[in-house]
């Protein structure tokens, strides 16, 4: 890599007392890259995250942003300008929902004007509407609207880093879905460098454009998600990534456009996929309607290709 | 208006006070008049004073007893207009009998309130609290009584009551024992804020610190408050001797300095208990989140930490200051003074009038402090609820 990362951790070890939660791990992110830490709980993923902003002091090796080391930056001044948001958010429930947001612009002492004016931007970004949300306090609001302030929060400030500790770990599977679908968008739009803590391996398949498997303070893998799919380093991994699962997670990362003919089949125009969906979904359709080809229908209804399960099978996708 | 839903049915509790009210204005003298402070009164009943028109007092209790057995919440709103109207016409009846039993004011001839009195109010502050859980609070209805009181009281109604005459023979010192009280009682309660406070913060600092200042503060909460008193004594008296500018202070091994000692020491355990616990019971994760964004310590404690414990602070602050309104009386037996003075000078003289001059007013005043302070922190809980998940 030629550019100097935006992040990187270089053979950086933790030790409480004794224990060794961190063992020498060397990592560079790149700006504007998702990077998400996967593993199973006590891994050492969360630990790694919070040495980044300094909530933790790394024992050993080194940690470089930007090509400085943070321990030269004073904590408080580091933590304003990276991003954090929690698993349950971590929201002030004495503070209303504009105040929530506006909380590192009023340690940065941006003023009033400025503030207010990023607090609605923010809240128009995330979907949630200024005028019925501003004034209400956490306690008023459902989880998934909580985790956006949260994400809001996360990002007030404009940092060019974004450290988000298992977000949508507390979250129902559809309003985590809904959630992981945005933050992709919005990660399209923003291009922020984020490290994302989960144990969820199909959050990380979903989000990741780079997904570092961690194991007993280790990484044991690390590669884009279809990388790891393609060849798993070990038992561990594959079993991370769902051992026999493992073809329909891949299908889940392929979108029908890399397979589709494009050529007008004369098939029926119903049962169809659109382009940009997936093929483990084409895959349920086909199982569904017991056929063996689909039509693939674009967002204005016109028939653009077909997709054919032969093509899926000789792809090995 | 919000009634409770099963207010349909006849009210049961109110029946029974009714009953009660009624059998108390038919068989207790509602007050004694004496010729002067040494003889002993001569009860006289309602009926004995009125006649056949104590019928007509009958009719507050037989009132409230039909609008019970209705029980449906225009009944009992009509109720409550009873029962405060009867409270705020309580010190005109006793204003009417003073006025028809001791016709000059100016004699020694005086009214002892009596045993009928008390009864009645004691059951109509029933019927006021019964009638308080069930229907939306106003305002008003612990103005107007005591507007009434203080109307009769200033236009000197009252003058020929027992308690009156004690508190006319007295005012300067009643005043002084009033403000001296006030003044312990803050002295008590402010020094030991800042002293649990501390003491909270080194606890959680200091874990180990816990058992132990816990098992210390709970010990001195076992002593009696004479025992206490008894065991400052000497080392206060000792160290006022030894050093000449602690006795200058007015230090000694009686009078205010064992007071406020002993009264901070009782008042340390709640304090800091509540303090602990409020500061323990914010969400690791929301003060996790305030450093992470990027506070200083001095910010996450002055933002975070302390306005989300506040509530329950200012919960052990309204238990030690009542704590503190009672205790200081009793301090009046060491020579500290305060309103304890006229409770123990009237036990001496079996002036029963005397102690009630020291014992309402402590009363009044705890009873104010509960609610004020219960105000206070109402409203910093205002913020609705807890943190959603």
């Amino acid at each position: 890599m030629s550019e100097t990362p935006r992040i990187a951790l270089k053979a950086v070890t933790k030790r409480f007392g004794a224990e060794t939660a961190v063992d020498a791990i060397s990592l560079d992110i790149a700006a504007g890259e998702f990077c998400v830490l996967v593993g199973t709980s006590g891994c050492g993923k969360s630990t790694t995250l919070r040495m980044i902003n300094r909530l933790i002091e790394h024992s050993d090796g080194e940690i470089h942003i930007d090509g400085q080391p943070i321990r030269e930056i004073d904590p408080q001044r580091l933590r304003r300008r990276i991003g954090y948001a929690i698993q349950s958010t971590g929201l002030f429930p004495h503070w209303t929902v504009a105040r929530n947001i506006a909380l590192v612009p009023g340690l940065l002492k941006w003023s009033r004007a400025r503030t207010r004016e990023r607090v609605e931007e923010l809240m128009d970004l995330l979907g949630l509407a200024p005028s019925e949300f501003a004034d209400k306090y956490p306690a008023q609001l459902s989880g998934g609207q909580a985790q956006r302030v949260g994400v809001a929060r996360a990002l007030a400030a404009d940092p060019e880093i974004l450290l988000m500790d298992e977000p949508f770990g507390a979250l129902d599977p559809i309003t985590r879905e809904s959630l992981q679908e945005e933050l992709r968008r919005l990660q399209g739009r923003i291009r922020k460098t984020i490290v994302f803590v989960t144990h969820d391996m199909d959050e990380a398949l979903k989000l990741a454009d780079r997904l570092v498997v961690m194991r007993a303070g280790r990484i044991v893998q690390q590669g884009s998600p279809d990388e790891l799919l393609a060849a798993p380093a070990d038992d561990f991994v594959t079993s991370l990534l769902g051992g026999r699962d493992r073809g329909l997670k891949r299908a889940a990362l392929t979108p029908v456009a890399r397979l589709m003919r494009r050529v007008d089949a004369g098939l029926p125009v119903e049962p169809a996929v659109a382009p940009d969906e997936d093929l483990r979904l084409a895959l349920s359709v086909m199982l569904w309607h017991r056929v063996e080809c689909l039509a693939v229908v674009d967002g204005r209804g016109r028939v653009c290709g077909s997709l054919h399960l032969s093509d899926l099978m000789r792809a090995g996708i | 208006m919000a009634v409770h839903s099963s207010s349909r049915a006849a009210n049961r509790v109110l029946l029974v006070l009714g009953l009660a009210l009624l059998a108390a204005l038919l068989t207790l003298d509602l007050a004694s008049v004496a010729p002067n402070r040494i003889l002993p009164g001569e009860g006289v009943s309602l009926w004995a004073w009125l006649g056949p028109w104590s019928a007509s007092v009958w009719a507050f209790p037989l009132l409230v007893m039909a609008f019970a057995w209705r029980g449906s919440a225009r009944a009992l709103v009509l109720a409550r207009v009873v029962v405060v109207a009867a409270l705020a016409l309580l010190p005109w009846v006793l204003a009417a009998f003073a006025a028809s039993r001791v016709p000059d004011a100016s004699s020694q001839a005086r009214v002892t309130l009596g045993a009928g009195f008390w009864v009645l109010l004691f059951l109509l502050l029933m019927c006021w609290v019964e009638l308080h859980a069930r229907l939306r609070h106003g305002l008003w209805l612990v103005l107007l009584p005591l507007l009434s009181l203080g109307l009769a009281l200033t236009q000197g109604h009252l003058e020929s009551l027992a308690l009156i005459r004690e508190y006319a023979s007295r005012s300067d010192a009643f005043h002084a024992a009033l403000r001296y009280h006030l003044l312990l009682v803050s002295a008590a309660v402010g020094l030991s804020l800042l002293l649990a406070f501390a003491l909270a913060l080194a606890m959680r600092r200091f874990p180990s610190l816990r058992r132990g200042g816990f098992a210390l503060l709970s010990l001195i909460q076992t002593i009696p408050s004479l025992a206490l008193f008894g065991l400052l004594l000497a080392p206060l008296a000792w160290l006022a001797a030894r050093y000449a500018w602690l006795g200058e202070l007015g230090v000694q091994g009686i009078g205010w300095a064992p007071a406020l000692i002993a009264l901070v020491g009782y008042s340390l355990l709640p304090m800091t208990r509540n303090s602990v616990v409020a500061l323990d019971g914010v969400d690791p994760r929301v003060v996790e989140a305030a450093r992470g964004m990027g506070m200083s310590p001095a910010q996450v404690f002055w933002r975070v930490r302390l306005p989300l414990a506040a509530p329950v602070i200012l919960e052990g602050i309204r238990i030690t200051t009542v704590q503190a309104v009672g205790l200081a009386a009793v301090a009046a037996l060491i020579g500290a003074g305060g309103l304890g003075t006229f409770i123990f000078q009237g036990l001496g003289q079996a002036a029963m009038d005397l102690v009630l001059l020291g014992a309402l007013p402590i009363l009044a005043l705890a009873v104010a402090a509960d609610s004020l302070l219960s105000a206070l922190a109402r409203l910093t809980r205002r913020q609705p609820g807890r943190e959603a998940r």
